[in-house]
């Protein structure tokens, strides 16, 4: 899933400054999730703006609030249309994927990120979220036992561990695991330590074109990132 | 200075319709009362709605509140966790602290057919009462000198004042109900001919069964029903030093400490099973023993000899054997073990049975009872109806006031040539009981009694023996209720995301994930905290009843419009629970003697104070917001300590619209040494302050 954490208050007003009526627009999927751009928040934000407002005294806004099901999807975006009549900008609680679908979507509408869009990964408690996945495009997770040294190492080392690690944990942070000591325990666990013992050459990232596509079907699909 | 409030959104969920179910307590009760409505009420001090809603159920609350065998207390669900909800104290606190002495009852009539009622037991007096709601000339035809039935001649003062009993007569005297005493009906032809067009039966069940034993006729033997009934019309009878009463159920028990009160000094119950299949109420069993009644179990009289003008009365021992047809084992006699005893007087309290003169020509059943269709309360004459203790044999004051209220309906639908619509129940039933891993997290607290009179005080007279809860006491009771089947629901699944919160956050382990990976929210498990509403990201969640889904909204609300139209903005506004002692207590009067701009939004636990309503508060333009609520002495797990997590998410915003984080507190019974008036007199203090810097910063500025 992908993890955002709402922009802070001040730079969210700031970004609407030069709009009258704003559309705070949520997401029913990977936002709603990470408690970052759901119903509840779109209403908290909703709130919390028009306090702002009614404090500062300054220019009026006239605020609106919705949350689709998934901003990622065009066919969601559609389902807007009403809402956005008589709205001079979005502001979008979607992660950034979101944020540009509506931009292709709606040409002639401002739509603003009010999310900072942070990684993929999962639920660690109520509450918490962890990074997990760079989405490299080229999983080892075989080769590691399930661990991604790339996310979880701090210097994304392909051949660990390093000489900085104390205990099992990293040199750059006390508090955090050494992915590669996490990656030789289970290894061992799973009898499969021989993998420790193989060398990985490094990856040429440079080698990946972005934006990246995918296309499951054999039609191809003309545009941009078909390259 | 500007009122904007966002206008909610529109919620779909917040407008949906009523799903809360019928809770066990309700289902067991014959009225079919709304007794987690009452409780509910009790438990926030509002007594006067209270008593509506238990007016609403039940024609005379007043007697049941006296004499209610509680069926509802037995299906209580809180038993499972500890003792049940004392549902029948509850409900006498709320008719004597809500006033239903003065509760007057008015009809006019609007229907020229007459009905009449033969007999005034409760199943008479609540037909009377309805029938005569509902517009007709009721009459009722009662054969002794004062109406009631077994209210006045069967059940001892000790535990139904009389008073009460005449207080409900004249209720129903004073709406125009007719009524001749001393009237024994021997025949309908008669009363069809004098102009009545429809006739209630409820003579209720008499004559008392006999022992089939040798010397029954005995000077110095009586029946139960009969000797009660004696006492209770003024008569002494004399019953000599030492008295046996036979039986075991409550006519058997009552009657014994009635002879009690009346003097004797021995009195011996003898039943023929053991204390474990006693029909007789437990705590009436435990009262007769510390007033000195003596209960000898497993035992039974077989002969009785009247000699020297006493009784000499052979018993024999029993045992239990196997179990007769209705589950409970069979008491046979021990071969040998018999014995003599002397007794001046032989109560033999063993059961009753309906007397119905052959001349009503109405058809009967088992056990000399009227047969009647139970859906209609009809017989098999024409215009004919009949219930109460007639037609099931001895039962309970609350059967014969449904079956009273029913033939009123019936009655009704029969002279208006209605088709009898079936009385259905629009909701569903709360079914399940509670699972081990809620039942561990749910607090134990502890059932209140109310207080009696001390056993050596009582044996002596006829005094009442229960008395009434204070206020503390019955709210502390009260708030014991679990709510049962009005928590929460998922109302439109497609809007969870699954995040897995609400299974997260449930304090009772409440929802889970079923096998095909959809959060269900399981009906007979919510404890209907409201945690999970509120931590919901994706407002999946909502309460059923939908009252309880606006309540907090709708009282901030109020707050707002009256601020406005009294054209003061308010300094403070403060979510107060208005559960125990910040609703009603000690500190209520604190919230209510309206500290200067402090404005309260009474709110039904802390827990369902949503962030957004939080700064709702603060877009009133208020200076300081708090939240107050019972901390430890909540009957619900962790309120608190999400209202903490809340009011840390507001503060954060707080911050950079300029207000500082100090403007908004929590105060929380238990959790600090600080006596929570001091505390909310240090806030106002605080907030003034911090309001004329503002304004002198502001005018410094300008
Ligand atoms: C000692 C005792 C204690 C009890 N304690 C409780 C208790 O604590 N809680 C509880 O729920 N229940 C209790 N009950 C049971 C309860 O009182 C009865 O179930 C209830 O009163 C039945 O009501 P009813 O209207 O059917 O009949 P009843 O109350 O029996 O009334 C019938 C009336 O009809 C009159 N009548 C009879 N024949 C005629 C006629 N031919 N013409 C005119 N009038 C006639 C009778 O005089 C009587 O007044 C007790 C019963 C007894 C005997
Ligand atoms: S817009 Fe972003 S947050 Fe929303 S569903 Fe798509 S990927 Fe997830
Ligand atoms: S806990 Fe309350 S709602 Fe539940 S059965 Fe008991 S009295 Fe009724
Ligand atoms: S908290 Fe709400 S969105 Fe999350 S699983 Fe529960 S019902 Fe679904
Ligand atoms: S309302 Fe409370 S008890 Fe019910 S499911 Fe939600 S958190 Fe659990």
């Amino acid at each position: 899933m992908i993890v955002a954490e709402q922009k802070p208050l001040e730079e969210i007003r700031r970004m609407i400054a030069p709009y009258g009526r704003v559309l705070i627009l949520g997401c029913g999927t990977c936002m709603t999730v990470c408690d970052a751009g759901g119903e509840r928040e779109v209403s908290f934000l909703h709130n919390a703006l028009q306090l702002a407002q009614a404090r500062s005294g300054d220019v009026a806004h006239t605020f609106s609030e919705h949350t689709l099901k998934r901003q990622c999807d065009p066919e969601f975006l559609e389902l807007l249309t009403e809402k956005t009549a008589d709205v001079d900008v979005i502001l979008s609680l979607g992660c950034g994927i979101g944020v540009q679908a509506i931009a292709e979507r709606l040409p002639d509408m401002p739509v603003l990120p009010g999310v900072n869009t942070s990684f993929m990964g999962m639920t660690k408690e109520s509450g918490v979220w962890d990074e997990r996945c760079a989405a490299c495009g080229d999983c080892r997770l075989e080769d590691t036992a399930g661990i991604c040294p790339i996310t979880r190492c701090t210097k994304g080392i392909l051949n660990g561990p390093c000489a900085g690690v104390k205990n099992g944990k990293c040199e750059a942070n006390k508090d955090m695991d050494c992915a590669w000591i996490l990656i030789y325990q289970r290894l061992e666990r799973l009898q499969q330590l021989d993998k420790m013992r193989r060398y990985y050459p490094p990856r040429n990232y440079r080698t990946i074109p972005r934006p990246r596509r995918i296309m499951s079907k054999v039609d191809t699909v003309v545009g941009e990132g078909d390259g | 200075m500007n009122m904007v409030n966002k206008s909610y959104p529109e919620n779909r969920l917040e407008n949906a319709p009523d799903h809360s179910l019928v809770p066990p307590c309700q289902d067991a009760c014959p009225l079919h009362m709304d007794i987690r409505e009452y409780i509910g009420l009790v438990s926030q001090g509002r007594i006067m709605e209270a008593l509506q809603v238990i007016r609403t159920g039940n024609p005379f609350p007043s007697i049941c509140a006296y004499v209610c065998t509680r069926p509802c207390e037995d299906a209580c669900r809180r038993s499972q966790v500890d003792k049940p909800i004392a549902i029948r104290s509850l409900k006498r606190f709320a008719v004597e602290f809500g006033g239903d002495r003065m509760v007057r009852a008015e009809a006019e009539t609007t229907h020229e057919e007459k009905v009449a009622i033969v007999g005034s037991g409760p199943a008479g007096l609540a037909c009377a009462y309805y029938l005569k709601k509902s517009g007709y000339p009721a009459t009722i035809l009662e054969a002794h000198s004062d109406l009631g039935g077994m209210l006045r001649v069967g059940i001892p003062q000790y535990r139904l004042p009389r008073e009460v009993l005449d207080i409900e007569v004249q209720r129903l005297t004073r709406m125009g109900v007719e009524i001749r005493t001393n009237t024994r009906v021997v025949s309908l032809d008669l009363l069809f001919e004098l102009g009545y067009k429809a006739i209630f039966v409820t003579i209720g069940a008499h004559q008392s069964l006999r022992m089939g034993i040798e010397g029954e006729e005995s000077p110095g033997v009586i029946d139960g029903a009969t000797f009660l009934r004696e006492v209770n019309l003024g008569l002494k009878p004399s019953l000599g030093r030492k008295v046996a009463v036979v039986g075991g159920g409550n006519v058997a028990i009552d009657a014994a400490r009635t002879a009690t009160r009346l003097g004797v000094k021995k009195v011996s119950i003898l039943y023929r099973r053991t204390r474990a299949e006693m029909p007789a109420d437990p705590k009436e069993v435990e009262q007769a023993l510390e007033e000195g009644i003596d209960i000898k179990y497993l035992v039974t009289p077989t002969e009785i000899k009247s000699e020297n003008k006493r009784l000499n009365v052979t018993c024999v021992k029993m045992k239990l054997g196997e179990p007769d047809e209705s589950g409970r084992q069979r008491p046979v006699p021990v071969k040998g073990s018999e014995f003599r005893e002397e007794f001046d007087t032989l109560i033999a309290a063993i059961g009753q049975a309906p007397q119905t003169p052959d001349d009503f020509g109405v058809r009967m059943g088992r056990g000399s009872t009227i047969q009647v269709d139970p859906s209609t309360l009809t017989t098999n004459r024409v215009g004919v109806f009949a219930g109460g203790d007639a037609v099931t044999g001895p039962a309970t004051v609350t059967e014969a006031l449904a079956a009273g209220r029913l033939a009123a309906l019936r009655i009704d639908d029969y002279l208006q040539h209605r088709y009898p619509l079936p009385v259905k129940e629009a909701k569903e039933k709360l079914s399940g009981d509670l699972l081990p891993e809620t039942i561990e997290m749910i607090r134990k607290i502890e059932r209140v009694e109310p207080p009696s009179l001390a056993s050596e005080v009582r044996a002596k007279d006829f005094e009442t023996i229960e008395l009434v809860y204070g206020w503390e006491q019955a709210i502390n009771e009260a708030r014991r209720c679990l709510r049962c089947g009005v928590g929460v629901e998922i109302l439109f699944q497609d809007k969870c995301a699954t995040c897995l919160t609400c299974l997260r956050v449930c304090p009772y382990h409440v929802p889970y994930l079923d096998a095909s990976g959809t959060i269900r929210i399981p009906a007979d498990q919510c404890q209907a905290c409201g945690i999970c509403v509120a931590e919901c990201p994706a407002k999946a969640i909502v309460l059923r009843k939908p009252f309880d889904r606006r309540q907090v909204t709708e009282e901030l609300g109020h707050t707002i419009k009256s601020a406005v139209e009294s054209k003061t903005k308010p300094l403070i506004i403060g979510f107060c629970c208005q559960y125990g002692l910040f609703g009603t207590g000690t500190l209520a009067r604190l919230w209510r003697s309206a500290k200067a701009g402090v404005s309260i939004v009474p709110v039904l636990c802390v827990a369902k104070v949503e962030a957004a309503h939080i700064l709702s508060a603060f877009e009133t333009g208020a200076e300081g917001v708090f939240i107050a609520g019972c901390g430890e002495q909540c009957a619900r797990e962790n309120t608190t300590y999400w209202v903490q997590q809340r009011v840390a998410k507001v503060r954060k915003v707080l911050e950079p619209i300029g207000l500082e984080p100090e403007r908004l507190q929590v105060f929380a019974l238990g959790t600090t040494a600080e006596d929570p008036a001091e505390e909310l007199d240090k806030f106002v203090e605080q907030i003034s302050a911090l309001r004329l810097a503002s304004v002198i910063k502001g005018e410094v500025e300008s």
